[in-house]
């Protein structure tokens, strides 16, 4: 049931990233918009990556599980956009 | 629950994939169901990670629920098994010292009041009269045991009295009680 909950929000997040997608899509000024987000995004994940110790004491989670969900994350941004770029 | 949450997981999927690989991009109407059943797909797949969440939760509860009656099951097992032999050592002890657990008892009793005391006297005589004839019962049982093994008399002296044979007053006082008893038991 855990894995089924994971699976869900997994999915859920791909959505997301599809949605994201789509609503750049839709004019010149949303997808500034989405890719200044995208890159804020992407900023925020680099400096979580490297400062994973100092992070994973302040959330007080594991440097395993901060990892798990930067991985995670990044998976269904690329799953998502792909299969909205791809369709 | 289960159902549903297959249900919205495969609902979630089919809304992501079906409208974006089905519809055309470059048609009005086609972009606008293809957000509506973006935004849907979402809300499908978040309902269906809450509630397998919840189903979760539960499941580690009653997990650490069965983990504590186990470890109370096995805790009063093994309390009760403790306990029991406490008992059966207690029952014991009693049984092979019934004249100490009487004195203890009768001073229990004398220093509750003085008038107790004769009684007290009258009780533990009594137990000392029980006691020997408890022991010379014991004593001739044993002796006989002994003979039928074919042990001597001085083996048997020296197995029962703990004295071994000379001129002492001991072996002579151990001498005449052995046979004392062969006597008495010949005579029963």
């Amino acid at each position: 049931m855990r894995a089924m909950y994971l699976a869900n929000y997994f999915v859920a997040g791909c959505i997301a990233s599809s949605f994201l997608g789509w609503v750049a899509s839709l004019h010149p000024m949303s997808f500034r918009a989405i890719a200044f987000l995208l890159a804020a995004l992407g900023i925020v994940w680099t400096a979580a990556w490297l400062l994973d110790y100092s992070l994973s004491q302040f959330l007080k989670i594991s440097i395993q599980q901060l990892q798990a969900v930067l991985v995670s994350v990044l998976a269904f941004l690329i799953i998502g956009l792909g299969v909205f770029l791809c369709s | 629950m289960l159902l549903k949450l297959i249900v919205l997981s495969s609902a979630s999927l089919t809304l992501w994939l079906v409208p974006l690989v089905g519809l055309d991009k470059k048609v009005g109407w086609h972009k606008g169901i293809q957000g509506a059943s973006l935004c849907a797909a979402v809300a499908c797949a978040v309902t269906a990670g809450n509630i397998a969440r919840k189903q979760s939760e539960q499941e580690e509860i009653e997990a650490i629920k069965t983990r504590a009656i186990t470890a109370d099951v096995i805790d009063e097992i093994s309390t009760s098994a403790y306990i029991s032999q406490q008992q059966r050592q207690q029952e014991a002890e009693q049984i092979l010292n019934p004249r100490e657990h009487l004195e203890r008892a009768l001073v229990l009793t004398y220093d509750e009041g003085e008038r107790s005391e004769p009684i007290a006297q009258n009780q533990l005589a009594q137990a000392e009269q029980n006691g020997s004839e408890n022991g010379e019962s014991e004593r001739t049982e044993r002796i006989h045991q002994l003979q039928a093994k074919g042990w001597g008399k001085a083996k048997i002296i020296l197995e029962i009295w703990g004295v071994s044979k000379g001129g002492s007053q001991k072996y002579k006082a151990a001498e005449a009680e052995y046979e004392c008893l062969i006597q008495k038991s010949g005579g029963q």
